[in-house]
């Protein structure tokens, strides 16, 4: 499989080389054009946690994930995908590490890659931005896509990312969701609402702009629905 | 002779107010990173910090006391909070801003000059920058653009964004705006806000309300309006 990345950072698109008998799975509708003899099909994931609590979390997190799954078949085929808003995207290789990604942070992955819907606890919910979470494990590529251009931090002690810009995180970090200001109304009428904190060491993936932010100035001069 | 150097390198740091940033992404993605020393002081606009270093302390004010902040949040288009981000450990330490639409953002050193903001394009500045509110009249207001604009004067940088790029232009002695792409202008400029080709003509043309400006400074434009978007997408989001 080969990986070309077009039209950085602003209109990125992934243009997929693939060798016969291999499987590329990505987000339902991120399809922009592909060989007339691939073989696809579609997936649903829900999250891991049973029971009625279980249940619950999962309802209220509106929490389950429409997959594709590309299948070459018998020869070479190409693939064309790219995510909905305008901005880059960004292949990370997983080596054993977890890395935790943003529901709309995930447009594709290679097969040898788990993916589990997680969720992060209530807390999550509060911050208005309906955050939930794929945990990503095995071996292969993920590739993650943004609404702006993705920069990396490289988090040595401690960084405070705002939710509505997290992309993904390596699970070698603790991570919290706390307030960004020392009081609650401060932290509401500040604007920053609810942010992450990371400790430890690892890499976490920021979208320089924020979709819920870029929607409320457009959509507030939109008339109602 | 060394101590002598320190102490005017330490006066020329406190008097120059001018905080080391980057503006990275430019034009579509345009993102502030500014590194903070030691002691230093950046005000932001509301929700416009995209990530910083744990070591950083925020603080919610009213943007320039409750009164004023009431005032430039009715009247000015902007949020009535700011955040202040300062940075009370030894070393240097790193903010990331950013705005909400896509596009371009300016740094504006201010230093005696003054400058006028339209709504929404106010992103950051340094302490030693006065926030006032200027008359902008009944015509901008009717425009959409408010009853107020943002006035930035005193000494240090102002961060202004827009959707789409920006262009500084020299106004020499008239010009003709679209109301909705002005972005920042000198407040020596004068406006003058009209219907494009009176009402009916205005209404057909799209061009709405246009500005015509006069005298002699620098004004930003931006080459996208949110208006514009929101014309487009309005018919679609029917049936």
């Amino acid at each position: 499989m080969k990986l070309d990345l077009l039209h950085q950072p602003d209109s990125a698109i992934a243009k997929i080389t693939m060798a016969p008998q291999e499987e590329l799975v990505a987000e339902a509708g991120a399809m922009v054009a592909m060989s007339p003899y691939m073989n696809v099909s579609t997936t649903l994931r829900q999250g891991k946690g049973g029971g009625i609590l279980g249940g619950l979390k999962r309802m209220v997190a509106g929490e389950s994930l429409f997959l594709s799954v590309f299948r070459s078949g018998n020869s070479d085929a190409e693939l064309f995908l790219a995510p909905k808003l305008m901005g880059d995207i960004l292949p990370y290789q997983l080596k054993g590490t977890e890395l935790v990604v943003q529901s709309t942070g995930y447009m594709a992955s290679t097969p040898q890659v788990d993916i589990d819907l997680g969720f992060q606890g209530f807390k999550s919910l509060f911050s208005g931005e309906s955050l939930f979470w794929l945990s990503m494990s095995g071996s292969g590529v993920v590739l993650l896509s943004a609404f702006g251009a993705i920069y990396e931090i490289d988090v040595a002690g401690e960084y405070v990312v705002d939710t509505g810009h997290i992309v993904a995180f390596e699970k070698t970090l603790d991570f919290s969701i706390s307030k960004a200001n020392p009081s609650w109304i401060g932290s509401f009428l500040g604007g920053e609402g609810l942010v992450c904190r990371f400790r430890g060491q690892g890499k976490v993936f920021c979208q320089t702009h924020n979709p819920g932010a870029f929607g409320q100035l457009v959509g507030s001069k939109l008339p109602p629905r | 002779m060394f101590l002598g150097t320190y102490a005017f390198l330490s006066i020329l740091a406190t008097r120059g107010d001018s905080v080391k940033s980057e503006i990275r992404y430019k034009p579509a993605f345009a993102t502030l990173f500014i590194t903070l020393k030691p002691g230093e002081k950046l005000v932001a606009e509301a929700g416009a910090m995209a990530s910083m270093a744990g070591q950083l302390s925020m603080k919610t004010e009213f943007f320039g006391g409750l009164l004023p902040g009431l005032m430039k949040s009715f009247f000015g288009g902007e949020s009535l909070f700011v955040n202040v981000f300062s940075n009370a450990s030894q070393q240097p330490q790193e903010l990331v801003l950013t705005q909400a639409s896509i596009g371009d953002i300016v740094r504006i050193e201010i230093n005696g000059n003054e400058m006028c903001f339209q709504p929404g394009a106010y992103i950051a500045h340094t302490p030693g920058v006065k926030v006032e509110l200027q008359w902008a009249g009944f015509a901008s207001w009717f425009a959409g653009e408010g009853l107020f604009k943002l006035k930035m004067g005193g000494k240090g940088v102002v961060f202004c964004g827009a959707y789409g790029g920006l262009s500084e232009v020299r106004v020499q002695d008239e010009l003709i705006v679209d109301n909705g792409h002005l972005v920042a202008y000198e407040p020596k400029i004068r406006m003058n806000i009209k219907l494009s080709g009176g009402l009916i003509g205005s209404v057909t043309s799209g061009e709405g309300f246009v500005n015509r400006v006069s005298g002699r400074g620098k004004i930003y434009l931006q080459s996208r309006s949110v208006d514009g978007l929101v014309r487009f997408l309005r018919p679609k989001l029917r049936g």
